[in-house]
């Protein structure tokens, strides 16, 4: 469930449904155009406008940049690497989290190891990651990896710990074996939690992201932020971060499409 | 019918939490010959559903022994099925998958098992919702989920911890109706936790008292009425009248001292 669905609430009965939705995207569009409303008037006026150019210079720097295509192999592979990181994330997260919540041996093993990554931020972990794998691909994947495990085991493990009683005993008592229970009950019953966590590691990748390609590549959306920064091209370093943060907010609300319309049992 | 018979002898359960010992169950001993209906009432705490939970295997007994059909019990097993109070059905499966469950784990082939899973979707009256999940089933329809999930995979005992509790009054005495329906078809034993004299009463053959806390079997009361007589002449008889008091002058027993602490 997203905070899309309970926004306005109340309003359903008295207002036609063509309305409603008027309503809505109107609603959700009006702290955007403040913001580019507000940026307009700083841009030239209170902040030089060679450091923050005007909303509709940027905007047509994006624009170029699409028409072109010259964003778009740095594009393809930084998506290519909050993919990657993010699914590996998801496949470890959920075999820590759910194997941390039913086996002592494993938390024992694993909680320190997860205690002493927490508080680190991710970024500070690049210039490490650059000595063990270079610059370049490996580098970034781990680093949005490591920045996306924790919402995943923290959902999964606490969802895990709660699965109803009553859920596994049911299942035992049909004649399923005990080491099939984590697979054909925890898991199922964790689902929702962790579609709650990959929901919550979507941004988190793409911060990840960018800080580590900021740092450690030579290609990349990161990457093309600082080039354009070190040159002073500040319209078209702009305009490749409102790519990013749209390409960020468009997969979270794909995800989030995807999972009202492909599971309908949550 | 010779199978289902419940021996419990010199049953104890202590939980073991935190350092802390709770007796549960003290030196309680049962004998519930197959395809019998025995329901079980006592105080709150009294340790009902850790007795039901021994017995389906869920719980280890700290001495003492359970057997069905004299074989000492190890672990849950498919000749006992449980149905909980909170439905406990699988939210990720359907209606369908739910009650394909146990002869899924049978092994049973899809076709076999899709036509009894029908046979007992149907007999609950729940044909025509067999695609649908859960959460999209009122109280009274998981619970009837619940019944057929259970009765499907053919346990010859069935184990019920207040399985209508959390209906209301109609429901609740339809359920009670339909089961007792299926008691007779189906030649089960089953074991009826309550916290309701009027059900206990209604529905079984005898009922067992608990004590209070830590329990044990405190009396039982054979519960002897002609059950092909509608409900209502059923409760309005005297002799069903004598016997629901006694069952229940016992159970206030159990329960007055609480009440003036
Ligand atoms: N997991 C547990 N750990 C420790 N003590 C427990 C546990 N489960 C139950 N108990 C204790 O055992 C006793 C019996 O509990 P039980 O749930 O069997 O009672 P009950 O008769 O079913 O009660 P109710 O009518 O309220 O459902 C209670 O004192 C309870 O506090
Ligand atoms: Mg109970």
């Amino acid at each position: 469930m997203s905070y899309a669905d309970f926004r306005l609430d109340g309003l359903e009965e008295s207002v036609p449904e063509p309305v409603q939705r008027i309503a809505w995207f109107v609603f959700e569009w009006i702290p955007l155009a403040i913001l580019v409303g507000v940026w307009e008037l700083m841009s030239g006026t209170v902040v030089p406008s060679v450091v923050l150019p005007s909303p509709f210079e940027v905007g047509a720097a994006v624009w170029e940049l699409l028409v072109t295509g010259d964003v778009l192999p740095h594009l393809q592979i930084s998506l290519y690497r909050v993919g990657v990181g993010l699914a590996l994330s998801i496949v470890v997260g959920v075999l820590l989290g759910v194997g941390m919540a039913r086996s002592q041996p494993v938390e024992n093993v694993f909680e320190v190891f997860l205690a002493l990554i927490y508080p680190i931020p991710k970024a500070a972990l690049v210039p490490l990651a650059i000595l063990w794998l270079g610059v370049g691909t490996e580098t970034a994947i781990l680093i949005v990896f490591l920045a996306c495990l924790l919402p995943i085991v923290l959902n999964s493990y606490n969802a895990a710990q709660d699965v109803d009683q009553n859920l596994i005993w049911s299942a035992q008592m049909m004649g399923m074996p005990s080491w099939k229970i984590p697979l054909k009950v925890v898991i199922p019953a964790t689902f929702p939690s962790i579609l709650t966590g990959i929901r919550q590691a979507i941004p988190i990748a793409f911060i990840a992201l960018v800080s580590a390609e900021l740092i450690a590549s030579n290609e990349g959306v990161g990457f093309e932020i600082l080039r354009y920064g070190e040159v002073g091209a500040y319209t078209l370093m702009f305009a490749v971060l409102v790519i990013i943060s749209a390409a960020a907010f468009f997969a979270v609300r794909g995800y989030e499409w995807a999972e009202r319309r492909l599971i309908r049992w949550t | 019918m010779v199978e289902g018979h419940v021996t419990i002898s010199n049953l104890e359960k202590v939980y073991e939490s935190g350092g802390e010992r709770t007796k549960a169950i003290d030196d309680l001993s049962l004998e519930v010959p197959s395809g019998e209906f025995l329901s079980v009432v006592g105080p709150s705490g009294c340790g009902k559903s850790t007795l039901l939970y021994l017995i389906a295997g869920f719980l280890d007994e700290s001495a003492g022994t359970i057997a069905v059909d004299d074989v000492p019990i190890d672990g849950p097993g498919t000749d006992r099925g449980v149905v909980f109070q909170d439905y406990a059905l699988f939210p990720w499966r359907t209606v369908m998958g739910n009650v394909t469950y146990g002869l899924e784990q049978k092994g049973v082939d899809k076709k076999e098992r899709q036509d009894t899973a029908q046979k007992f979707i149907n007999m609950m009256d729940l044909d025509g919702f067999e695609d649908k999940y859960p959460k999209e089933l009122s109280g009274g329809m998981k619970q009837r989920v619940a019944l057929a999930r259970t009765l499907a995979y053919d346990p010859k005992i069935l184990l019920m911890d207040e399985p209508f509790g959390a209906l209301d009054q109609p429901l609740r005495e339809a359920l009670q109706d339909h089961l007792l329906d299926i008691w007779r078809d189906l030649e089960k034993t089953v074991i009826f936790i309550t916290h309701d004299v009027e059900e206990a009463v209604y529905l079984s053959e005898r009922v067992m008292i608990m004590t209070r806390h830590p329990g044990t079997k405190k009396t039982a009361v054979e519960i002897d009425v002609d059950r092909t007589q509608p409900r209502e002449d059923i409760i309005m008889s005297d002799e069903y009248t004598a016997m629901k008091n006694d069952v229940w002058q016992s159970l206030r027993e159990e329960t007055k001292p609480q009440a003036q602490l």
